[in-house]
């Protein structure tokens, strides 16, 4: 199976400070991939230089065999789209508008009309809301909201950096199914940042471990989960 | 006496109508590029020796002289953007710096140009509307029916076309404006150009009822800016309430005290909201 989504030799810096020391991994197309870690270690960085959002000092990003720009909206054309950390929608734009704002590239209107008919059986909740202004939702809802603005693209590769954060855990279980229906129904590559290993690892098939910006591990969900060093780091066992 | 009171509220509403036009334009700025523009009185002035003239040295109908000054004002804030604000964008007080600079140019290039003294305005229109003993010259009827609809044009852009959506969007987080394909660099040129096309339009709307000189633009400004403050820095809705009771205080309070108790009172209200509510009425605390 070739890769979809490939990091080589990731350096980035904020300012003296290095962030990421030479970060590689990837990510099988249509899998869903877990990058966990503990606070700090340089997940969201990853994540914001896959989308252009950092530009490295080193190295090279490629979805497919196209090499990624280091400016925002050059990845996002060639299929990435984000769910950020924090969630981040456009409080004051009702749900649907946040929604439209990830197709805010795709000029096809039978094309978005379609996904949005997606992204709502996905999260019925959301469309039950979508006139309501995003910052007023749930934390729950929120992420959902997030997610699917990212799906409005019909994304070849999803970034999803934490959303678990701050969401109760009945919704987490019923997020990460979600996540998995998605990857599975729209063969799509999904890399899922986590602090909540158990959940990441438990869902993905491979998985990447990461500790003060550089890669300590990878394998499979299931080997990740069953390591020692895991368990004793992450999961508390 | 309660004829007293109409006159008051349509004055009040000609006024906050104004008021609005202004500070959707100094709000934006803001919203958008982090810059507080002390030259946008300057584009209000501007706008006002547009229509000057359009009307009076080429002679052409007043419509047609507004629609010029809108395209005229649309590029020339484009280019204002580019070329004095860009450089400063999100960098609050060398922006605030350079806008006064640009202020002063605008300024005194008008005062070369045309020289200090007040230039007459040919009449539009002239007689009243009149209901009873309710008195509107049609001067101020047209220059609020003309700024009502050129606010809901504004309006259904911002809120129903796909470029409002983003500019509201980007108001509220850039970066990931960014990440979903909106390109910054397009949309500050058209937010600038906008608001400065609002600024214009207010001059020349207003030009036939005050008059023009290189100095007209100093309390437009200072409106703006209270309206904004008032509204919360950055808040359309907030600034369209602010603009509305600004004009209709300001208009009751001179109608039944005084004009310079009206300023009084204005101020009085502008500090008692920055102590309640610091982020204006419908703004939101900076986090
Ligand atoms: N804007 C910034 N400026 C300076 N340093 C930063 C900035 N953002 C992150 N860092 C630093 O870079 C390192 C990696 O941060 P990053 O946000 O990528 O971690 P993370 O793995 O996503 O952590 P978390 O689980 O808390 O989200 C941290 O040491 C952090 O302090
Ligand atoms: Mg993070």
């Amino acid at each position: 199976m070739h890769s979809d989504l490939s990091v080589r030799n990731l350096v980035v810096n904020y300012g003296p400070v290095r962030a990421l020391h030479g970060v590689s991994f990837d990510v099988p197309e249509g899998q869903v991939a877990a990058l966990v870690g503990s606070n700090g270690a340089g997940k969201s960085t990853i994540l914001k230089s896959i989308c252009g959002l950092l530009k490295p000092i080193e190295g090279e990003i490629r979805v497919g065999d196209k090499i990624m720009s280091p400016r925002p909206g050059d990845p996002l054309r060639h299929g990435v789209a984000l769910s950020p950390e924090g969630r981040r929608l456009f409080g004051r734009l009702s749900v649907e508008e946040n929604l439209m704002m990830g197709a805010y590239t795709v000029r096809d209107k039978a094309a978005r009309d379609q996904m949005l008919d997606r992204v709502f059986v996905y999260f019925p909740k959301l469309k039950e809301r979508r006139r309501q202004m995003a910052g007023s939702l749930s934390g729950g809802e929120q992420q959902m909201c997030a997610i699917g603005r990212a799906l409005m693209v019909q994304p070849r590769v999803l970034l999803l950096d934490e959303p678990s954060l701050g969401i109760a855990p009945i919704i987490v279980a019923e997020l990460a199914t979600i996540i998995q229906e998605i990857s599975r129904d729209l063969s799509m590559t999904v890399l899922l940042v986590e602090q909540n290993a158990q959940m990441a690892l438990s869902i993905a098939e491979t998985g990447v471990v990461l500790e003060t910006g550089k890669v300590v591990l990878t394998g499979t969900g299931h080997e990740l989960l069953a390591s020692p060093e895991v368990r004793a780091a992450y999961l508390g066992t | 006496m309660s004829f007293l009171i109409a006159q008051s509220l349509i004055n009040g509403i000609i006024l906050g109508t104004l008021y609005l036009l202004m500070a959707i334009g100094f709000t934006l700025a803001f919203g958008v590029m982090r810059i507080v523009n002390f030259a946008h009185g300057e584009f209000y002035m501007i706008g006002a020796f547009c229509a000057l003239i359009g009307v009076t040295w080429l002679g052409l109908p007043f419509p047609v002289t507004l629609a010029l000054t809108i395209a005229v004002a649309i590029l020339f804030g484009a280019l204002v953007e580019r070329v004095v604000f860009r450089p400063f964008r999100n960098d609050e007080l060398s922006g605030m710096i350079a806008s006064l600079g640009l202020a002063m140019i605008l300024q005194h290039g008008a005062l070369i140009l045309f020289g200090p003294d007040p230039q007459a305005f040919p009449a539009i229109v002239t007689g009243v509307f009149k209901w009873g003993s309710l008195i509107v010259p049609k001067s101020r009827a047209l220059a609020l029916g003309i700024g009502i609809v050129i606010l809901l044009i504004f309006y259904l852009f911002l809120m129903h076309t796909r470029h409002g959506r983003a500019l509201r969007a980007l108001v509220q987080d850039q970066e990931i404006a960014a990440v979903f394909g909106v390109r910054l660099e397009i949309m500050y040129a058209l937010g600038l150009g906008f608001g400065v096309a609002l600024a214009a339009v207010a001059g020349g709307l207003m030009a036939p009822l005050f008059g023009v000189s290189p100095f007209i633009g100093a309390t437009p400004l200072l409106k703006a800016f209270i309206v904004v403050i008032l509204g919360g820095l950055g808040s359309i809705p907030g600034a369209a309430l602010a603009a509305i009771l600004l004009g209709l205080i300001e208009s009751f309070t001179s109608s039944f005290v005084s004009a310079s108790a009206a300023d009084i009172v204005t101020f009085a209200l502008v500090i008692v909201v920055l102590l309640v509510r610091p982020a204006g009425l419908l703004g939101r605390a900076e986090t």
